[in-house]
């Protein structure tokens, strides 16, 4: 309500006065101002207000959309993922990183959603596509992940390898096995090898590779198949050799030996050179081999003296370690071949922190005058030579 | 072995459940202590005129190794030094003063203070196996495990400021603020780590 009475004078003479674009109500007896308008009607909205996208968060939508495209996922897989990577980017944690980090972001957001959404695949696929440095994307992920608060579940290697075989892995003709035998085999492979402390703690890609290979192998056992090496099979397949894949060729081996010897109608002894051509056999009677092996694995161990019973001492526990490498048939290499950890100084029984500190003792740790002039002495020999 | 809990010898033992008589070893490795000087330190001094030392001039600290206690400490001219090395926070005090003293003999104004434990590791392990991926589901968000980047399932109790690092083998490594935190930490982890384990003998 307009006030109709000036309240410097108390006179009713008002009239409306503009200052400007202003409108304003004065008193005409004693000039005070009763009442003003607001100065302009509408906010201005100019260029320096509005907010442009950020070109960096679009480029890095675009490079996961890309990675979406050459992994030909679902689209719902491409939406999370660039949904991912604007949540992320925005976040304290990533908005001022270099932009090498945000491209790594991408990938794991690509990561990240596949693996939510149940599409098999490895931070190895990841990496071979945005060619970055193991460490770093590791580092990414781990903040992403707690940044974002995602819980992604784990992806077990068994469902990774038929995309592997059907995406990366491309015979020749002469070379070619039908892709759902290999995967077939390989999957068998992975189960046996897990079954026998190959595949905790290892990772996946050198065992997947392994197990293809012996896979490969075993499908069609020529000679011209077994007298290619690793380092042939990825030139021909054209996929890049991972050296720990040698190590688990030689410990599946070794695990297929434990089950071939105890195939019945094998004459001959079963030795990792000779062991590819029973793999078929091996794979088919898997879990009654397993039974036969351990039997014969437990009646070993029983008609050797037992030599843990009775021992006293720090070393009790390994000895115990190292027989139960021994007592089972399948352990883990960190059993088998156990540290044997320092023995305790028992002289140091007694510490509590405040003892008395001898001057001889501490005289054993300081140079004698003659000592330290000797020793400046060759140093300054040293560094002139 | 040692009759009380945490004694000197650097074990300590809980009983895993009132049924189990079987006690788990939990055996300190590595106590990280630090203390001050209250003084500058002259580095060339310490390097010259001590021995079991290593200068390094380009990261401005030098290298002191103890015998007795087996304690390796570096020594900033700030008068900050870290001991690592000990196998118990009492250790890890004596093998402090020790190096306190040598270098009051070298002629510093030293004076022992702030004395303060700021990490023990401690390895442990279960008398079985751990099935890694059924341990993270049943205690996300607190345990992670990312098999590609490091083997062990991690878990982090943010109370007692410890980290546990899970190992399928059944071995367990702990750190922690001091030697209290680390042994409630494998006390806390434990009757999770027994809901998942997996049978040693396959």
């Amino acid at each position: 309500m307009l006030s109709q009475t000036c309240q410097g004078c108390g006179g009713s003479n008002i009239v409306e006065d503009d200052l400007y674009c202003q409108p304003q109500r004065v008193c005409v007896d004693c000039g005070s101002v009763v009442s003003e308008g607001v100065l302009a009607s509408e906010p201005v909205v100019g260029p320096a207000v509005a907010k442009k996208p950020c070109l960096n968060l679009i480029k890095g939508e675009m490079f996961s959309l890309t990675m979406c495209r050459i992994l030909m996922v679902h689209r719902e897989i491409e939406q999370l993922s660039q949904t991912y990577y604007n949540k992320a980017y925005q976040h304290e944690s990533f908005l001022k990183v270099s932009l090498q980090k945000k491209e790594v972001l991408a990938g794991c957001c690509v990561l990240v959603s596949c693996r939510l959404l149940n599409w098999p695949i490895t931070m190895a696929t990841i990496l071979c596509l945005i060619n970055a440095d193991p460490t770093l994307v590791g580092e990414v992920y781990q903040e992403m992940i707690s940044a974002l608060k995602i819980e992604a579940p784990i992806v077990l290697i068994t469902d990774v390898i038929e995309t592997h075989i059907q995406d990366s892995l491309h015979l020749p003709e002469e070379f070619a096995e039908n892709s759902k035998d290999l995967t077939r085999c390989a999957v068998a492979l992975v189960e046996l090898a897990a079954d026998s402390w190959i595949v905790t703690g290892r990772k996946p890609v050198p065992i997947i590779m392994a197990a293809v290979y012996l896979a490969w192998q075993s499908l069609r056992p020529t000679k011209q198949r077994l007298k290619t090496s690793l380092e042939k099979f990825c030139q021909i397949a054209k996929v890049n050799k991972y050296r720990p894949a040698v190590k688990r060729i030689a410990e599946i081996k070794e695990a297929l030996c434990k089950l071939g010897k105890e195939i019945p109608w094998v004459r001959e002894a079963v030795t990792p050179d000779n062991v590819v051509q029973h793999v078929e056999d091996i794979l088919q009677h898997r879990y009654a081999l397993l039974r036969r092996a351990m039997r014969t694995h437990q009646d070993l161990v029983e008609q050797t003296p037992n030599s843990s019973s009775v021992k006293h001492g720090p070393h009790e526990r390994n000895d115990v370690e190292l027989n139960w490498g021994k007592r089972v048939l399948f352990a883990p290499p960190c059993v088998i071949r156990a540290k044997r950890r320092r023995v305790e100084q028992p002289e140091l029984q007694d510490v509590t922190g405040d003892e008395e500190i001898s001057d001889s003792e501490i005289d054993s740790y300081i140079r004698t005058p003659q000592e330290a002039r000797d020793f400046a002495l060759t140093q300054k020999m040293f560094e002139k030579s | 072995m040692c009759e009380s809990p945490w004694s000197p010898c650097c074990t300590a033992h809980f009983l895993m459940d009132s049924s189990n008589e079987e006690a788990l070893d939990i055996i300190v490795t590595n106590v990280v202590a630090t203390f001050r000087t209250r003084c500058h330190l002259n580095l060339r001094t310490i390097a010259l005129e001590g021995t079991n030392v290593i200068y390094k001039p380009e990261v401005g600290k030098v290298l002191m190794k103890l015998r007795k206690p087996k304690i390796t400490a570096s020594i900033w001219s700030s008068g900050k030094i870290i001991c690592t090395g000990a196998t118990s926070e009492d250790e890890a005090k004596l093998g402090a003063r020790r190096l306190a003293r040598c270098l009051q003999k070298l002629g510093f104004k030293v004076r022992f203070s702030a004395f303060r434990v700021v990490n023990v590791l401690a390895v442990c392990s279960m008398p079985f196996a751990v099935h890694l991926i059924d341990f993270t589901k049943n205690n996300r968000p607190i345990a992670s495990y990312e098999p590609e980047l490091h083997p062990a399932a991690t878990y982090r109790i943010k109370t007692l400021k410890a980290t546990i690092q899970v190992f399928s083998t059944g071995s367990v490594t702990v750190t922690g603020p001091n030697v209290q935190n680390v042994a409630t930490a494998v006390e806390q982890v434990y009757p999770l780590l027994f809901e998942c384990q997996k049978p040693l003998c396959k």
